[in-house]
């Protein structure tokens, strides 16, 4: 089978994995620009398992909520009460991060104790994030999540990326930068929330990082590297989803392998490129 | 003259914890005010509530000309604070300074353009607006957040240690751009500094800044060796030199 005969076989048998990883894909990697240029990477990677607690929560019987639900709900609150928290003197931005990232694994793992062994791992695998079975109810939702907070993000790009260079400036401009900033972070925990339970929290948080570093290395021009980091995270998964047809490997972490090849050929070439 | 900024009896902090008391000044419209003192003794915190970014804990902080106008202000912080992964171009960075008048969901047009060209010209860095913002030197860097402050249109310029940490030709042509913005274009200057030397030889009035020590008044009467010598805990001189006032830190031993 070439690659060419794969790619109709997913087109036709996986079309919610193909369309659905590139949709998350593409919006990880332009909010992931976005957190890799405020200096919060770690931000994410805390939401995105704050999402996994919240999934594995709906197992337990006393929440009796949906699966997505759960994810988006726990990670929307998360990000509310940190954008206040981290704004505190008494600890430092990382040791609040710090506290919340050990908190939610500690928590996963005392919830994945206390479900059957059933739900533990249908949760592991939820977790291990394999694309390839994605089905519709899990797509549409996350396509409504992209399709809304990336319009939000191109309608008011300007300003995200003020608030975002020159928060304190932008302020005195009459700029309410701490509700551009709960905006910011409020769509980031969807995306974040409703992406680990489609295709697990490796998949998210790789996504929100790998396109923007590479974009960063090769493109010298702030939108275009929104654009190139996008367009990274929208092509990589359906090539990721190809090579794993082909080799018989998980999707997700092959998704990730290549775009983790095309940061390092990112890097190579700007070390090659003649300063300016 | 008409005044534009008027702390009554302020007290400025943040949360619940005071960091100046009693803080009464104004600020006329087109005066080169400066805000001096030692690092961490509130100037900024002036600065913030004269902005309207940090409401007093009592007191009262009045901003506005005749009749209550608003004023526009044009913010110029401190450098280090903007450094930015992104590569912006010095064109962009001077741009969002338009941003707030050219309004939600528009992109910047012809006028805006304009006002961003002259402003760079105005600063002397047109040539440098294609330039990514945190390649360039410490008073390049300068030069384009004046741009940008003054792509707003402002009446007042505050400036927030506009030379610290630059070396001696770069800080004394900042320091000229600011005479220039001040004397020519008329433009009301508030300037924070703990390099007293700057503020000395440009501001007219100036408040020196400390938790127990809130001096107002003409640079002559206010920055003298007794009152800094207090301020700093140490031996301090102000001597006047051909029409320069030199301010020389330690005592007679020190001077060796």
């Amino acid at each position: 089978m070439n690659a060419g005969d794969i790619l109709l076989s997913l087109v036709r048998d996986f079309p919610y994995a193909l369309i659905g990883s590139a949709v998350l894909g593409a919006a990880c990697a332009f909010l992931g620009t976005h957190i890799v240029a405020k200096r919060v990477v770690f931000y994410s990677a805390v939401l995105t398992q704050v999402s996994v607690l919240g999934l594995a929560l709906t197992f337990l019987p006393v929440f009796p909520i949906s699966h997505a639900i759960g994810s988006l709900g726990l990670t929307l609150i998360s990000a509310l009460l940190l954008s206040g928290l981290l704004t505190r003197r008494r600890l430092t931005r990382d040791a609040v991060l710090g506290v919340v990232f050990t908190g939610a694994i500690a928590l996963r793992i005392l919830v994945l104790q206390m479900t059957s062994t059933v739900d533990s791992a249908e949760i592991e695998t939820l977790l291990r994030g394999d694309i390839l079975f994605v089905t519709a109810e899990l797509f549409y939702p996350v396509l409504g999540v992209a399709v809304v907070v990336l319009g939000l993000h191109v309608a008011f790009f300007k300003e995200f990326v003020y608030v975002s260079f020159d928060a304190e400036t932008a302020s005195t401009q009459g700029f309410r930068t701490a509700g551009w900033e709960m905006l910011f972070y409020a769509t980031a925990a969807a995306v974040i929330a409703l992406g680990t339970h489609m295709v697990g929290d490796l998949f998210v948080f790789g996504f929100m990082v790998l396109p923007a570093a590479t974009a960063l290395l090769v493109v010298r021009r702030v939108s275009r590297i929104f654009l190139t980091a996008t367009v990274i995270g929208a092509f990589v998964p359906m090539l990721g989803l190809v090579v794993a047809f082909a080799a018989d490997f998980p999707a997700g972490p092959t998704s990730l392998a290549l775009a983790l090849v095309l940061l390092l050929c990112a890097a190579i070439a700007a070390r090659l490129r003649p300063q300016q | 003259m008409d005044t534009i900024i008027t702390f009554t009896n302020a007290t400025l902090g943040y949360g619940r914890t005071a960091v100046l008391r009693g803080v009464s000044f104004a600020i006329s419209r087109g005066e080169y005010f400066g805000l001096v003192g030692p690092n961490g003794t509130g100037k900024t915190t002036i600065l913030r509530a004269i902005l309207g970014s940090l409401r007093p804990m009592s007191g009262t902080v009045a901003i506005g000309g005749l009749h209550g106008t608003p004023l526009r202000f044009g913010y110029v912080p401190q450098r280090e604070t903007v450094e930015s992964i992104l590569p912006h171009t010095v064109e962009e960075i001077v741009t969002m300074g338009r941003y707030r008048q050219i309004g939600l969901f528009r992109r910047p047009g012809a006028v805006d353009r304009g006002i961003v060209s002259e402003s760079l010209e105005h600063v002397g860095i047109a040539s440098l607006r294609h330039q990514v913002f945190r390649d360039l030197s410490g008073g390049q860097k300068q030069r384009a957040l004046i741009a940008r402050a003054l792509a707003s249109r402002p009446e007042v310029l505050l400036l927030d240690e506009p030379t610290n940490g630059m070396d001696l030709s770069s800080r004394l042509s900042i320091l000229q751009l600011i005479d220039r913005l001040h004397s020519e274009d008329h433009l009301t200057i508030i300037m924070v500094s703990h390099l007293l030397d700057d503020v000395a030889n440009h501001a007219r009035r100036i408040a020196i800044v400390e938790r127990d020590f809130f001096q107002v008044g003409a640079v002559d009467v206010v920055l003298t060796g007794e009152n800094l010598s207090s301020l700093y805990r140490m031996p301090v001189r102000v001597e006047r030199r051909g029409g320069r006032t030199i301010i020389l830190a330690g005592g007679p031993d020190e001077r060796r």
